[in-house]
């Protein structure tokens, strides 16, 4: 049977993977390096870099381990390894691994598009998607609303015009002084606060279906500069709120215009109770299937990759071992 | 045996190859192209020996100072390739492959290796020739601090920081040699332990800046 090993070094995480050709999980190895970042209040490339060449080895042995796979003849078919976006001296890590691997290996490899790979993460773990589907990709680094006919077919819908969802949590976070990462800690203060309490601006509410933050950011820091007397709970559920209802309203405008008959969320913010509340109320209304992935997907994972691989390696055919790394790949330009 | 070394310290990217005893080399790239050249090189190397890349047994790598975007490319394809073929890894310094490089064609004296550290500095080591070892320790500065001590101790410079900065280090005589050679590397190594973990040679922290923006607290 056809076995992609996945190798995912795009940002923060160093991750590997074994996926089967029937996208069973046969290995997923996940390593952060998050708590080197926390005191910077965001990811700082040179230090995600430097973690990068030192796990990549060990999590790569693990997944072949934990998959019963011998490094020395692997019962592999491929290998699918990040090539972009992403940070430049994170992704050629994960990149030049890879190519050593299948050099040594004889075995043909494929760059993989990371956001392709966000939007494969859906299918190895909830029921059969239906298609066509909309997905909302919402991370640290991307925010977009994606059509797909099938898997590997997409079409841009809508993205956003300045900062991404989880940048946006992170902002504000950092300015409330809540720590780094800010979509957890947020969520959590939201659930004790009361929505209602702080008017803030929905932003973007017009006919496109692209996503805007950067106002809302602003907003927060306005109506709450020198305000000690606001209760922070209110403020991170205002903020939570004002967000997942322009993400919402984005999302049901995109599935009132195409034919999709299931939504899925992706990337990390997929893990906000909010919007999991939502995009499984908005399903229940429309009468459409809801797949929500258990977080474990949504963040970056190499499994996700391996998943995206098996398509690119079946439908696009092998990269060459000269692929450079493409810090800027946009999901536009993946064929 | 059949020995591979991997440099990429520096904008060039090279290879060595050593099969039974015979030394192939090859300069593949000269501007930081190492992502996309080094492994099709290597790839192109073994065809032309002969080697299945599952043969080698020794990677010999160049762990810097130097470029880090080029370092973590090198390491990182000679980890898989260790991964993939059980070979051992050994390491070496860019200063101390520049340092034997030199002696091999011939200098003698003393010999202050500069690679480009970027940002208006080089990385930097004394070495002795005769034979060849370590004075001090690896170090980043600026050239011109390194102006005093050249003129109360003269050496011979080599590396492509000396070939950068000649204007700031004038009065010392400079060997034209920036690309530490790959069969450098390889002879420098024998007799070298094998290494469990292999990590780059940085020299200097990580550049990373708290970027604040937090409410201003009424008191
Ligand atoms: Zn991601």
């Amino acid at each position: 049977m056809e076995r992609v090993l996945g190798i995912e070094t795009s940002c923060d995480e160093t991750a590997a993977a074994v996926v089967a050709a029937d996208l069973s999980i046969e290995s997923s190895v996940v390593e952060s390096s998050i708590d080197q970042h926390r005191d910077f209040g965001g990811v700082v490339p040179e230090l995600a870099g430097r973690a990068h060449v030192a796990t990549i080895r060990p999590v790569v042995e693990r997944a072949l381990a934990e998959a019963g796979l011998d490094p020395r003849r692997p019962a592999l078919t491929g290998i699918a390894v990040t090539a972009g976006p992403g940070l430049v001296g994170s992704l050629l890590v994960g990149l030049s691994f890879a190519k050593a691997l299948a050099l040594a290996w004889d075995l043909p490899y494929v760059g993989v598009n990371h956001l392709e790979g966000h939007l494969f993460a859906p299918q190895l773990e909830t029921p059969p998607l239906e298609w066509p589907l909309v997905t909302l990709l919402v991370s640290g680094g991307h925010s977009m609303i994606v059509y797909q006919r099938g898997p590997g077919e997409h079409e841009v819908l809508g993205e956003t015009l300045d900062d991404a969802a989880g940048e946006a949590y992170d902002k504000v976070a950092r300015w409330l002084g809540l720590g780094y990462p800010g979509g957890p800690v947020i969520d959590r203060l939201a659930r004790e606060g009361s929505p209602a309490s702080l008017a803030l601006p929905r932003g973007m509410l017009g006919e496109g279906l692209d996503l805007s933050f950067s106002g809302l950011k602003t907003a927060v820091v306005r109506a709450t500069e020198g305000r000690d007397d606001l209760p922070l709970a209110d403020v991170a559920a205002a903020f939570q709120a004002a967000l997942a209802e322009q993400l919402l309203r984005k999302l049901r405008a995109a599935l009132e215009r195409r034919d999709a008959r299931s939504v899925a969320l992706a990337g990390g913010v997929a893990a906000n109770s909010a919007l999991r509340q939502g995009v499984a109320a908005l399903a229940g209304e429309l009468g459409i299937t809801a797949h929500l992935p258990a977080l474990a997907m949504c963040t970056d994972n190499a499994a996700m990759i391996a998943a995206a691989g098996l398509y690119r390696l079946a439908h696009s055919g092998a990269s060459p071992l000269g692929l450079a790394a493409r810090p800027n790949w946009d999901l536009r330009e993946v064929a | 045996m059949i020995a591979l070394a991997i440099e990429t310290a520096t904008p060039a990217c090279a290879l060595a190859l050593e099969v039974d005893g015979r030394v192939t080399e090859e300069i593949l790239d000269l501007e930081r192209h190492h992502t996309e050249v080094l492994v099709p090189g290597l790839a192109r190397l073994l065809g032309a020996a002969g080697v299945a890349p599952g043969a080698i047994e020794r990677i010999v790598v160049d762990r810097g100072p130097g470029l880090y975007t080029g370092l973590r490319v090198g390491i990182a394809t000679a980890l898989g390739l260790a991964l993939a073929t059980g070979a051992d890894l050994v390491a070496v310094t860019s200063l101390e492959v520049l340092a034997a490089a030199a002696a091999r064609a011939g200098a003698r004296g003393e010999l202050v290796v500069l690679v480009d550290g970027r940002r208006g500095e080089v990385f930097a080591q004394r070495f002795a020739l005769e034979p060849v070892a370590a004075l001090d320790a690896p170090r980043v500065l600026p050239p011109a601090a390194l102006a005093p001590e050249l003129a109360a101790r003269p050496a011979r410079l080599c590396g492509d920081g000396a070939r950068r900065y000649r204007d700031a280090l004038v009065g010392a005589e400079v060997i034209d040699l920036a690309v530490p050679p790959p069969s450098a590397a390889l002879e420098l190594s024998r007799g070298r332990d094998p290494v469990a973990a292999l990590t780059p040679l940085y020299l200097r922290e990580a550049d990373a800046v708290a970027n604040f923006t937090t409410r201003t607290r009424a008191t």
